[in-house]
Order: structure tokens, then C-alpha cells, then sequence
């Protein structure tokens, strides 16, 4: 590498060549550095395992919120099915409270037609 | 044959840990900074693992985002205001035993000194013996641009070389007959 030409050389081509070889010859890879494999891959592992917490994380709030949602969207079945239950139950007793009151004003009307004879 | 092929991550990492280390490290000047560049080259190929589809694609995958790595890792440095060479200076590279020759030594010293597009292009054509072709494929750049960086590089360098490594040039003789007007 360290062969050097003389400055008048002819060829300005091989000196070109002859720098662009030294040049190549400075430029080879180097080594990786000796732990750079193993901080990879623990770098890799740590970063699968805190992907995994996090979709487990992920996981576990979505099972919270399907929970959560049952049970309003359960609370709120339950409201609406107790309310048209006791509307049901209001509008029996409004029926039977007719049909009572119905039945007293015939007994009525039937004493008073006895009574007019 | 490509379809049949499953990437496999510690191959890959134990095949091209080398080369995206230097790219990294020729580019930053930073050994430090080139091993985190490394870690986050291969960690970002570990995600995208799938799509890789060949052992060339893994390559030129790999160069184009440690190159890009390398290119953001710059600009946040000007951002930060941090003055690189300075830091080259402090002998934050490579320790000496490990160059190949101080000649050699010397010239990547002084390539660190190039502007990044000349530096970039004079890396992949040296360091990994690129086309220009695959070099304006890597950097995505026009391939005039690549051919222009690495003709003025190449100049640019030869003549920081004629000017600064006077202790490696004997008498009446110069560094690979390199001439700044040559």
C-alpha cells in the first residue's frame, strides 16, 4: 500500500488507478466489534418480550372494556326489559281498575233501573 | 430459488454485522455512534424481516438503511451543533492497532473531511465496490449526481491527500502520484 509512484509519472490514468487501489485498499470492512452480535440480539429479545407485555397489556384492556361493555349494555337490557315490565304490570291494574269500576257503575245503573220500575 | 428462501435473522446479522458497521462507522466517524447505527439497522430489519425476500435483497436492504441511518445520525449531530471532526480528533475512532497501515489510516481520516454526498458515494464504490448503478440505487439519487459526487470526491480527495500526507510522501515523490491538478 505504501508503494509510491513518482510525482512525473506519464500516466495520470495509473495514477488514478493506483490511488483509487490505495484508496480501496484503506476502505476494507472492518470488524464488527466483538459484542455487537450478542447487544443485537439482546436488544431483539427485549424488544419481543416488551411487545409481547404490551399486547398482552392490549389484550387485557380489551377484555376489560368487552367486560365492562356487557355489563352496561346487560344493566341497560335489564332496565328496559324491568320498565316495560312494570308498565305492563301498571297498565293490568289500570284494565282492572276499569274493568271494577265498569262493574260497579252496571250494578249502579241496574239498582237504579230497579228502583225507577 | 428466491421464493424458497427464509431469511434467517443471526445469519444475516453475522454475515453483514461487518458491513453495516463500516458504512456506519465511515460515515459518522464515530465508533460509538457507528454500534448504535448497526443495532438499529439490524433491529429495524428484524421488524421488516418478511418482506425481505432474497439474500441480495437483505443486502442492498441493509445498506440503503445504514446509509440512511448514518445520513439522519449526521443531521442530528449539525442540529445538535456538535462538531464532528473535532471529536475524530479526540481519537474516538478506531484505535490504531487495528488500521490496516497508517497510509491507510490517513486516507479515511481524510474522507471523513469530505462532504457527506462525496463521502457517501466514495464509500459504497470503495468500501463495497458498487456501480455507480447501484450506488444512485442505494442513496436514491440520480445517477449523475452519483457520478459527479464520486469524480469530485475522488478529486477532492487526492488533493487533501497531496496537502496533508507530506509524511508519507518520500522526497520527490507523491501518494500514488496523486497531483491536485491531476
Amino acid at each position: 500500500m505504501d508503494e509510491l509512484k513518482p510525482m512525473n509519472e506519464p500516466e495520470s490514468i495509473d495514477r488514478m488507478n493506483e490511488f483509487e487501489n490505495q484508496l480501496r485498499q484503506a476502505l476494507v470492512r472492518r470488524p464488527a466489534p466483538p459484542g455487537l452480535k450478542r447487544r443485537i440480539l439482546d436488544q431483539r429479545n427485549l424488544r419481543r418480550t416488551a411487545r409481547f407485555h404490551s399486547r398482552v397489556v392490549l389484550w387485557q384492556r380489551l377484555a376489560a372494556c368487552f367486560v365492562l361493555a356487557a355489563a352496561l349494555g346487560g344493566g341497560l337490557t335489564w332496565r328496559h326489559v324491568e320498565e316495560q315490565r312494570k308498565g305492563e304490570a301498571a297498565r293490568e291494574q289500570v284494565l282492572t281498575a276499569l274493568r271494577i269500576t265498569n262493574h260497579a257503575l252496571n250494578e249502579v245503573k241496574a239498582r237504579l233501573a230497579v228502583r225507577d220500575e | 430459488m428466491a421464493r424458497n428462501w427464509q431469511p434467517d435473522f443471526e445469519r444475516l446479522v453475522d454475515e453483514h454485522q461487518s458491513m453495516v458497521f463500516s458504512l456506519a462507522w465511515r460515515m459518522t466517524a464515530d465508533r460509538g455512534l457507528a454500534e448504535e447505527i448497526a443495532q438499529d439497522v439490524f433491529l429495524e430489519l428484524d421488524s421488516h424481516i418478511t418482506r425481505i425476500e432474497s439474500p441480495q435483497h437483505a443486502l442492498f436492504w441493509l445498506r440503503r438503511v445504514a446509509m440512511s441511518r448514518s445520513a439522519d445520525a449526521l443531521r442530528r449531530r449539525r442540529v445538535r451543533g456538535v462538531d464532528l471532526w473535532i471529536e475524530i480528533e479526540e481519537n474516538h475512532g478506531a484505535p490504531q492497532e487495528e488500521r490496516s497501515s497508517p497510509l491507510g489510516a490517513r486516507l479515511e481520516q481524510l474522507l471523513t473531511t469530505l462532504p457527506e454526498p462525496q463521502r457517501a458515494a466514495l464509500v459504497l464504490r470503495y468500501q463495497e465496490d458498487l456501480t455507480p448503478e447501484e450506488i444512485a440505487a442505494t442513496l436514491e439519487s440520480p445517477l449523475a449526481t452519483v457520478k459527479s459526487n464520486l469524480q469530485r470526491g475522488l478529486k477532492l480527495l487526492r488533493a487533501k491527500a497531496e496537502c496533508n500526507l507530506k509524511d508519507y510522501v518520500r522526497p520527490g515523490k507523491s501518494l500514488g502520484g496523486a497531483r491536485a491538478d491531476g
